[in-house]
């Protein structure tokens, strides 16, 4: 038990890094992880939820504003984009806030190919990250009904 | 835990149980907030629907210490929340936005935010956000208030207890306005309710400033109002209740102000300052028609002596008793007056071209270089011995129309913005007052998008700058909707303010239907019931609590505030911010 639980926490430390160092995370998501206790246990999870829902409300609004025929309302797009930057930054996704800022300049450029672009990563990205997220509660999880403790992970 | 218990023991661990109202629309950004800021130990309430977050604050004003808003939002712009909120309870206002752009941190300077922060928000950032609470309160409450009140039976004199002091608030309230009430006349006679119609606050804006802001007393207004039936009390309640406006706006930016103090000095013969003063028309050079039409009316003596004065809102005492006639015309009620003041002092504020790199001075700048000729026309109506330029083309009622129209000129879009959006954000205070007011429908998102489409500005200009062009289209929407607005009583308010409320929205860079989308899906409950059951448990104790302290120092203001209200507005719309002043 103590080995699984050891090599869980392991495999938990190294992709936990491994999504920082490949930027997905940054230190926002480090202290959304400190606000997480045991008043509020699935607090980072509760949050990284809303912020995927927001994700695709967001997206959808943006597709919408692109997509309409005759002129396309940038600064409707890049408000979604603004607040998309917003909760991104919040819950530290580092690319998909990257991402944002790039769409926001296309957006302001009135740049509708670099939008569509940037509409598009956007999608890729946030899905990839959630992907990312879910793998690594699922192995917190793991952690837990192993009988172990999910490590903080020191990342530095 | 009653509701005395609760405040005891939170008074007593100031900052801990500091109670904060979160506003954000952004679901993700509330719920991390709300995180952060129970870390800090502080009582949050969320909601994140800026309505919503008025309405719980009007409910009872002395339910939160500090409000932390988000600047984006779909319903109301964060800036008119701040506005708002400043205005009608006085307390402090956190911004809050992705944008670092400093503009926006300037714009939440001059609406009044006691700071405004980045996202992402960090924990850092809000552990000292309670010194804001307490700066207020040391500010607001001139000596005596420092230790609560006892009533809680904490006899706190830590001058840093800024909830004793915030629970003081009404005390407070009711002790400025004895202070400011020349008739403290707190007599139980009924008066008949006054209506300040346009052309009674015309006039009384006209004689104030013939008069001299700071020599305008109410019985020499009301003989030179010459207005039968309206009583000298009538006359001083107005008055008064714009002398508190033009403090609590412009007690963020005295220190600006304090340069801007010479130029009123120089402008000094009142009226005659502004003939001489060519005012540009915005030209991008200030957000200055707009800036200069508030400024307009301004006399040099009273504001800029005001201006000088010292510490936030006590120093604004000074400021609000020099009256912006302009500033009256435009509205004739209390929210038509916050209207205008605001517009004055912030829309200088906002601007490029600083006399001295100072906001303030802007003003004064404006009034100089502009040829503004809404600032004329407005003047005109504020000052019937105005001459000219524009007073033809300028009915009288739209003098606060001139403002927003007048934005149209400047390229800047920010002052613009600032003094449309101040001004919109007024009206639709106003509206918002209003009880007959409906939530924004489809019907005036469709009425916004129409006219936004219209509109070359992308972002927050208001409806005005769209739908009206300058002096002569001002009158025909703008004062309609205007005087709709403040119109309380009557039912057809609900139109204009269905469309400010609208306009509102689109100006927070909401969109069509995706602001109907997004206010549908947000679902009123949503938000609120966050709220409402942090309410519930959190105060409901308290207000069981409070509610004695509130009615006494209710009752008492109602007294004095009897003659403010009666003397002031018909308006249903008023008396619902009087209720939650």
């Amino acid at each position: 038990m103590d080995a699984l639980v050891a090599q869980l926490q392991m495999q938990y430390r190294n992709y936990t890094v491994s999504l920082y160092q490949q930027g997905f995370l940054d230190d926002q998501f480090t202290e959304l992880k400190k606000l997480q206790d045991d008043a509020s246990p699935d607090f980072v999870a509760e949050v990284l939820s809303l912020f995927f829902e927001d994700c695709v409300k967001l997206i959808g609004n943006m597709a919408r504003a692109l997509d309409q025929t005759g002129t396309v309302d940038f600064s409707q797009v890049g408000a979604s984009v603004h607040q998309l930057k917003g909760s991104s930054s919040s819950v530290g996704a580092k690319r998909v806030k990257g991402l944002c800022v790039t769409f926001k300049e296309y957006c302001e450029a009135n740049n509708y190919e670099g939008c569509v672009r940037c509409l598009q990563q956007v999608d890729i990205e946030y899905k990839a990250l959630q992907t990312k997220l879910q793998d690594m509660f699922n192995l917190e999880k793991q952690i837990i009904q192993a009988g172990g403790k999910v490590p903080q992970v020191d990342i530095n | 835990m009653t509701v005395e218990q609760q405040d005891c023991v939170a008074l007593d661990q100031f900052p801990v149980g500091m109670r904060v109202l979160a506003v954000d629309d952004d679901q993700t950004c509330l719920r991390i907030l709300e995180s952060l800021l129970h870390r800090c130990q502080y009582h949050v309430t969320t909601t994140n629907q800026a309505q919503k977050a008025l309405e719980l604050l009007r409910e009872n004003k002395n339910k939160f210490d500090l409000v932390i808003s988000d600047v984006d939002m779909p319903d109301m712009d964060g800036f008119k929340l701040l506005e708002l909120v400043g205005l009608e309870m006085d307390l402090p206002v956190i911004m809050l936005s992705a944008h670092s752009d400093p503009k926006y941190v300037m714009k939440g300077v001059t609406h009044g935010a006691c700071d405004y922060l980045l996202k992402p928000v960090r924990i850092e950032e809000l552990k000292n956000i309670w010194q804001h609470v307490v700066r207020k309160n040391r500010g607001s409450n001139n000596g005596d208030k420092k230790d609560g009140s006892g009533n809680e039976g904490v006899a706190n004199s830590d001058q840093n207890n800024g909830r004793a002091n915030r629970k003081r608030k009404d005390q407070y309230n009711e002790d400025e306005d004895e202070e400011r009430d020349d008739n403290d006349d707190p007599s139980s006679q009924k008066k008949p309710r006054v209506v300040w119609t346009v052309e009674l606050h015309k006039k009384f804006v006209a004689a104030v400033n013939q008069l001299g802001f700071e020599k305008a007393m109410p019985k020499k207004i009301l003989d030179l109002m010459n207005v039968e039936k309206l009583t000298r009390e009538n006359v001083a309640s107005h008055l008064q209740k714009f002398r508190l406006y033009l403090k609590r706006i412009s007690g963020n930016q005295q220190a600006i102000m304090a340069n801007s103090d010479l130029h009123f000095l120089q402008m000094s013969n009142g009226l005659d300052g502004f003939h001489h003063r060519p005012i540009p028309v915005g030209t991008g050079q200030f957000h200055g028609g707009a800036a200069a039409a508030g400024m307009r009316p301004f006399p040099p003596n009273g504001i800029l002596g005001r201006l000088n004065t010292p510490s936030g809102m006590s120093g604004v005492r000074n400021l609000s008793s020099s009256p912006s006639s302009g500033m009256f015309l435009q509205n004739p009620t209390d929210l038509g007056k916050f209207h205008h003041v605001s517009s004055l002092p912030l829309n200088h504020i906002d601007g490029g071209n600083i006399l001295q790199g100072l906001p303030m001075p802007l003003e004064f700048d404006q009034l100089q270089t502009n040829n503004n000729k809404s600032i004329i026309a407005g003047n005109s109506m504020a000052f019937p011995s105005f001459p000219t330029q524009q007073q033809s083309s300028l009915p009288n009622n739209n003098n606060h129309l001139v403002l927003e129209g007048h934005p149209q000129a400047p390229p800047s879009a920010f002052p613009g913005h600032q003094i449309n959006k101040r001004l919109e954000h007024w009206s639709n205070a106003v509206s918002s007052s209003s009880s007959t007011l409906p939530p924004p429908g489809q019907n005036s998102n469709s009425l916004i998008s129409h006219q936004f489409d219209a509109s070359s500005s992308s972002y927050s200009i208001p409806f005005c700058d769209s739908t009206i062009p300058l002096n002569p289209a001002l009158d025909h929407t703008n004062p309609r909707a205007f005087y709709r607005a403040t119109d309380m009583d009557s039912s057809a308010n609900v139109q204009p303010g269905v469309y400010y409320d609208s306009l509102q929205m689109r100006k927070s860079g909401n969109y069509g239907p995706t602001t109907d989308a997004m206010l549908s899906s947000n679902n009123p409950k949503e938000g609120f019931t966050v709220g409402q059951q942090k309410l519930q448990s959190g105060f409901m104790g308290g207000e069981a609590g409070s509610l004695d302290d509130i009615v006494n120092s209710t009752m008492k203001q109602e007294q004095s505030q009897g003659d403010l209200s009666e003397g002031d507005l018909g308006y249903g719309g008023f008396s619902s911010l009087r209720t939650c002043i």
